[in-house]
This record gives structure tokens, C-alpha cells and sequence, in this order.
């Protein structure tokens, strides 16, 4: 499917935003930290996600018994290059009323770095900011987890790490 | 990083960045008929903040949409507010939500 074909771009801020970043790693481990419950948490707010990562299985992200944040479908699950989501909001009534939106994550090695592009579309066209607004924090903390194997501490980055053993 | 500072440094580009986080993915066109400016000179800028990551492109058909990446705006923040700042950082932003959620109400 060519880059066409799989965006519909509407206008309008909230159908679809685009984040890109460069981490020195392999699609190999940008996949893996990707997939990893543990490696997830570490750079999402301590929030993990956990799936079978097959196409069609489901996923779900959250802190067990403390918060849920996320739910949907692996729709495409092509490793280590794209992985197209459906992603149902979870941590607030608001962005709950939101309603099914697509992520997709597509890696592009770029000499001996990638290029992680983080699509979030399929939104209502004046979809909640909080939707979206975690990718740039969630893909620093993955870039700085990657190349450094630290974690991310500035204000936020962890909310709820430890949270699930408090 | 030195791109992204240079990017910033200029007015017109930050005022570009504006009107993409007020409405995202526009065309050239659409961008030049809110500036008073060439259509060279738009392309110019958007040039320089595709450059530094500050703006990211995909096609629509024969259009090309730009859209504002904020990414590298959080890592010159991660760097050094995490560095230096965190504990006032995030005693400031606790009670400027406290403030907000208070005036909400």
C-alpha cells in the first residue's frame, strides 16, 4: 500500500498528527523496545503494554489495578518495520469519548541510526489534545533509553512507575 | 541541535509552526495565502524547519501536507530540564495544575 493510499488527511488539527524522531540503534532493538512490556515502561510513564504482537491479537497498556491507559488491535505487525494499531483511549471519561483512533509506527534505518515515525490519525477533527499530546515525552524517554540504557527522569516521565507495587 | 536553535531563531519560521500546531497538515499554498510573503520565501523556511525536524511532510495526492513534529523541542527540553531542574520543574507544574484545575471550577 503506498503512503497515499493509507493516509487520509482531512485538515484540521486532530485528524492527524505525525511525530518523528532519530535514534542511534538498530530496528532490531527500536522493535524490541517497542514490544517489550518491561522496555515500554521505562520510557511511557512506567505505564507497560502487553500483547502477543500477531496480527489481528489485541494489546493492552496500563499499570495493573491502578490505571488502564490504552486498548486495541495489532491491525499490521511487520517487524522490525511498521506496526499499525487501533487505539481506544482509556485513562478519562474525555478522551474515552474519543472513540477508536490508528497509530502506526513505521522504523527506517537511516545509516547507523532509524528514523521512528509515529502516526496518530483516524481522530476526530477536534479530537483532545491529551490524545496525542504524550508521543514527543514517550519518544524522548525511547531515544534516551536506547542510546544511554537510562530512563528518562524529567517531570512526568515516570507517573506511574512503582505505581502498581505502592 | 544547532539546526533547531537556528530554525527558531527566526520569526516568520516560528510564526509557520504556529499555524501548523493551530491547524496541521497544510499545503504551501494554504500556508502562503496567511503570510505576507512569496511563495519562495515560504518554501525557504519550511525548507529550513523540514531540515531541523521541526516539520515533517506527507502526500495527499499531487499535495504535499506539512505537518508540525514537536519532538525536537522536547529533547532541548528533556536535556536540560531534566538535568537541572526537576524538582522545581515539577513542584511549578503541580501548582500550576492546581491553579488551572481551581479556576476550571
Amino acid at each position: 500500500m503506498s503512503e497515499e493510499q493509507a493516509y487520509t488527511v482531512v485538515g484540521g488539527r486532530g485528524t492527524m498528527t505525525v511525530f518523528e524522531i532519530y535514534i542511534k540503534t538498530t530496528p532490531e532493538r527500536l522493535w524490541e523496545a517497542i514490544t517489550s512490556e518491561e522496555m515500554r515502561a521505562r520510557y511511557s510513564f512506567g505505564v507497560g503494554t502487553a500483547s502477543e504482537w500477531t496480527q489481528g491479537s489485541e494489546y493492552k497498556s496500563g499499570v495493573p489495578g491502578v490505571v488502564d491507559i490504552a486498548s486495541g488491535e495489532n491491525l499490521e505487525v511487520d517487524p522490525p518495520r511498521r506496526l499499525v494499531q487501533s487505539f481506544n483511549a482509556l485513562w478519562s471519561d474525555q478522551v474515552r469519548s474519543e472513540g477508536t483512533t490508528r497509530v502506526t509506527w513505521e522504523i527506517v534505518p537511516v545509516g547507523t541510526s532509524c528514523q521512528l515515525r509515529v502516526t496518530h490519525d483516524q481522530m476526530n477533527d477536534d479530537a483532545n489534545s491529551e490524545l496525542f499530546g504524550g508521543w514527543p515525552m514517550i519518544l524522548s524517554g525511547l531515544k534516551t533509553l536506547l542510546e544511554t540504557g537510562e530512563d528518562l527522569d524529567t517531570p512526568g516521565s515516570l507517573r506511574y512507575s512503582g505505581a502498581a507495587g505502592a | 541541535m544547532d539546526e533547531v536553535f537556528k530554525a527558531l531563531a527566526d520569526p516568520t519560521r516560528r510564526e509557520l509552526l504556529d499555524r501548523l500546531f493551530e491547524r496541521d497538515g497544510q499545503s504551501l499554498s494554504a500556508l502562503e495565502a496567511e503570510l505576507p510573503m512569496s511563495r519562495f520565501g515560504v518554501m525557504k523556511h519550511l525548507r529550513v524547519l523540514e531540515e531541523a525536524g521541526l516539520v515533517t511532510t506527507r502526500k495527499r495526492g499531487r499535495e504535499k501536507l506539512h505537518f508540525l513534529n514537536p519532538v525536537p523541542i522536547r529533547l532541548i527540553h528533556d536535556r536540560w530540564v531534566g538535568k537541572y531542574a526537576q524538582p522545581w520543574a515539577s513542584a511549578l507544574s503541580e501548582l500550576k495544575r492546581d491553579i488551572e484545575s481551581e479556576d476550571e471550577r
